[in-house]
């Protein structure tokens, strides 16, 4: 891994080396300000605690973990100056630089061994301890089948050496190295106000190349280097602004009075305009928009309906006409970008399509299930969170579903926190819903669909699948566990369990005087190699 | 000269046409249509809303489209031959989304209306004609009632039910009632010590005849201007709140979800949010106009 890495490394060198010398040179302009629409408040700032893409965007800047990930999305050294891997892929022994806090004190191994078991003990309540799950009994621990932090497999070994021991040989695992919740935290400000440490700019203690100086609640959020930063020197900014606004024809505005710099998901409308712009661009996003179906409920406790319905829908005029920008019509549930079976392969490529669009053949499974050209069938309703694109998402369907199959679909729209509820509590028939993937590799699709998974609001189980997902997390052998996956995934979309839509393409809107901010593929946006040109 | 008797002859008695009256008999309500027919703006509002009445109702019928009807690959057309003023932006025709929409709106308003009408001239003539303990008790309950905001109200009702035309019109219903109550409890307390009233019970008539025969009939006037003036407010009212998401269920086109969804294209076709703004101004202004001409034309004291 690290050998590749170094060869990439010195490949970026000659690229860049290459293009500087036959390339104008780049002139960068006297203020390196540069401001950012994350999207929405944060609920917090709190890496151990956060669950949304704008909290990790503002943690990201102010913290840095073992690794970081670069624009290829490939974990590269960050606090971590190197690692060994134990053959049996089991022992990572990472070796830390010599850096500091941002007031100064020494960023040591036992700052990241306090990090993950607090993110770990069952009273912190994170919902992304499963990210340490990979740990040597870190889901024991998280679930208080244990109660001894000593036995999770993390350690210091002195101050710069931390050793980690996995439940399992996890391929992954760096890259979630460089995740939110696996970033160190500042023990002391962290133990004197557990709940409400990071309320305080002054308290909001990182290691990373940012440090917060102002925060105004739902308006924006400044920033700028952080001077204790190992690699200060690199970094060009000055200020970073990140705003806090959610609508995005406010964001909208704001970009083209030139209050606002970058800002991402443009309204559907203006996708065109400003293409034709040279504004937006588009870049990888590993996600899935898909309708999943209460497995519970009748019409759709019937697999035939639900292949009906995914069949009796045409995605490329969806994404044509209505959500617009060049997504990619999705008849499997994993998106492309995943590695598969081996390198250079990818899971989606190797997986293939799991159904066609045919309008025939649904009105057929339709009559199978009872409901010749739809009569008899009750109306059933689409669940959504408020947003303009997933209303209109949901009427075309809506309409399309009218007219393929005869069958009356009713729309529900609820605010976010009520539609999670209703979702929770199976009390929908059809909801939209989509997943961004939280590290790169197909798993952080599929295991969400295991029985007792907590993101699995549709009710179905299956033992057969449950069994591919825990045996795939066991496997070494990495084309093995792909078959695993791909068997799994092959469950998921015979049963019809969620009914894919379309997979996202990340749309960012920025000025062409923007350079080096890296968007990842899993939504998080970069801004330690950012800079602005004239 | 002398004067002889038979000089004279007696003059026909016609008692008739001594009695008859030149200016022909009008009622009440001849006269105030005599009078609203003269206040030009009033008229204007009156066949404004007809005309409006008259699309809404008909306007569906005739149009070959439904308004849920898309055609994706004609989404944002500007006006033509076959969308008359164009398309969405998921392609449905604006005009019948449009006519619709009217529909919507005057239901909204028109009901909420008799509702008003019904339970605030009930409650409001209990309330005056009892007077003493009961009016106090039944007006305190209407100043709690009108201390919350409807806003409050529609987005607790969302709870539990679901967004929809029933949950504006229960909103409207539990709000509206109470100026008019308020209106006809006023009336009632001054009518009720007159001497119709004294000679309607010394006749024997009991309380609820004298309530509904005697003192709502003199005091329709007020009531009909409040009426007429509450609709447009409840028009407005609906469009607010499917503006904001809180109305109409999509597809089903009210004049506010036009207006909210027009808003999403604004920058690109601003025709879209044109069409809805105007609709509902037209019919704001026409029922404004009327209720003016009203209050002028019912107030007896104009009477020439």
């Amino acid at each position: 891994m690290r050998r590749f890495a170094a060869i990439l490394a010195s490949a970026v060198i000659i690229m860049v080396l290459a293009t500087s010398a036959f390339a104008a040179p780049e002139k960068l302009a006297r203020q390196q300000k540069m401001s950012y629409n994350v999207g929405a408040e944060p609920a917090t700032l709190d890496p151990a605690l956060s669950t949304g893409i704008p909290e990790a965007v503002i943690e990201l800047s102010c913290f840095e973990g073992l690794t970081r990930m670069d624009e290829n999305n490939i974990p590269q050294p960050a606090i971590a100056t190197s690692w060994t891997i134990s053959p049996d892929g089991l022992v990572y022994t990472f070796k830390l630089r010599r850096s500091s806090w941002s007031n100064g004190q020494p960023v040591t191994a036992a700052d990241f061994e306090w990090a993950w078991k607090r993110a770990l003990r069952p009273e912190t309540a994170s919902e992304y301890a499963y990210q340490l799950y990979y740990l040597k009994n870190g889901q024991a621990f998280n679930e208080g089948t244990i109660t001894d932090e000593n036995l999770v497999g993390v350690k210091a070994l002195d101050q710069y050496t931390l050793q980690v021991t996995l439940e399992a040989p996890t391929p992954f695992f760096l890259q979630l190295c460089a995740f939110p919740t696996l970033m160190p935290v500042y023990r002391k400000v962290v133990e004197a106000n557990p709940e409400g440490w990071f309320q305080n700019v002054n308290n909001y203690i990182g290691n990373g190349p940012f440090k917060i100086t102002k925060w105004e609640h739902n308006s924006k959020i400044e920033l700028v280097p952080n001077p204790h930063y190992w690699n200060r020197s690199a970094i060009k900014l000055t200020n970073l602004t990140f705003y806090l606004i959610d609508d995005v024809q406010t964001a909208l505005s704001m970009f083209e009075t030139g209050q606002l710099d970058a800002f991402d998901a443009p309204p559907a409308a203006e996708i065109d305009r400003l293409i034709q712009q040279g504004f937006l661009h588009k870049s990888p996003y590993v996600g899935t928009y898909y309708y999943m179906f209460n497995t519970t409920a009748k019409p759709v406790n019937d697999a035939r309906v639900r292949r009906a319905l995914a069949m009796a829908i045409d995605r490329q005029q969806l994404i044509d006409r209505v959500v617009r920008g060049g997504q990619l019509p999705a008849l499997a549930y994993v998106p492309g970008g995943l590695p598969g079976s081996k390198a250079g392969v990818e899971f989606r490529d190797e997986g293939g399509n799991y159904f066609t669009e045919d309008v025939a053949a649904a009105k057929k499974l339709l009559a199978e299930a009872g409901y010749p050209d739809g009569k008899g069938f009750p109306t059933i309703s689409i669940l959504y969170n408020t947003s303009d694109n997933h209303k209109k998402i949901a009427e075309a369907i809506q309409e399309m579903w009218k007219k393929n199959l005869g069958i009356d679909v009713r729309l529900t729209n609820q605010e976010w926190q009520v539609y999670l509820d209703s979702r929770d509590a199976l009390d929908y028939q059809v909801a939209r819903a989509g997943w961004i993937g939280d590290y790169v590799d197909p798993n952080t699709f599929l295991d969400m669909w295991t029985s007792n998974n907590g993101n699995n609001d549709s009710g179905w189980k299956n033992a057969k699948y449950d069994e591919l997902i825990f045996g795939a997390a066991k496997t070494t052998d990495q084309a093995k566990r792909a078959k695993m996956l791909h068997d799994a995934e092959k469950i998921l979309m015979d049963e019809m369990v969620v009914m894919p839509i379309y997979f996202y393409v990340n749309l960012n809107v920025y000025k062409p005087t923007i350079k080096g901010v890296s968007y990842s593929p899993l939504g998080f946006v970069d801004f330690t190699n950012a800079y602005v040109i004239e | 000269m002398e004067y002889s008797p038979n000089l004279f002859k007696p003059v026909a008695k016609d008692i008739e046409a001594a009695e008859a009256i030149v200016r022909p008999s009008v009622t009440y309500w001849q006269d105030a249509w005599r009078r609203l027919k003269q206040n030009r703006m009033a008229m204007v509002g009156l066949w404004t809303i007809v005309v409006i009445l008259l699309i809404a109702v008909f306007g569906p019928m005739i149009s070959p489209y439904s308004y849920a009807d898309q055609e994706l690959v004609a989404q944002n057309q500007g006006p033509s031959a076959k969308y008359w003023l164009g398309t969405d932006d998921l392609g449905r025709d604006i005009l019948t989304r449009l006519m619709y929409g009217a529909r919507i709106s005057l239901t909204v308003g028109v009901l909420a209306s008799v509702l008003n009408l019904t339970v605030g001239v009930v409650y409001g003539g209990i309330s005056g004609f009892y007077g003493g303990r009961v009016d106090n008790i039944m007006m305190r309950i209407v100043e709690i009632l009108t201390a919350i905001p409807m806003l409050l109200y529609v987005i607790l009702l969302m709870v539990i039910l679901e967004p929809g035309l029933q949950n504006i019109l229960i909103a409207l219903g539990l709000v509206y009632w109470l100026s008019m109550a308020r209106i006809v409890r006023g009336q009632v307390l001054s009518l009720k010590e007159q001497d119709f009233v004294l000679a309607a019970r010394t006749i024997g008539a009991n309380n609820w005849r004298i309530i509904l025969r005697h003192l709502v009939p003199n005091a329709m006037g007020p009531i009909i201007v409040t009426a007429t003036l509450n609709i447009p407010s409840a028009i407005f009212t609906e469009a607010f709140l499917s503006f904001i998401g809180l109305g109409v269920n999509a597809p089903m086109a009210s004049w506010g979800a036009l207006a909210s969804d027009a808003l999403q294209v604004f920058r690109s076709h601003p025709a879209q949010l044109f069409y809805p703004a105007v609709a509902i101004s037209v019919t704001m202004f026409a029922f404004n106009f009327l209720g003016d001409g009203l209050r002028d034309a019912l107030d007896p004291k104009q009477r020439k």
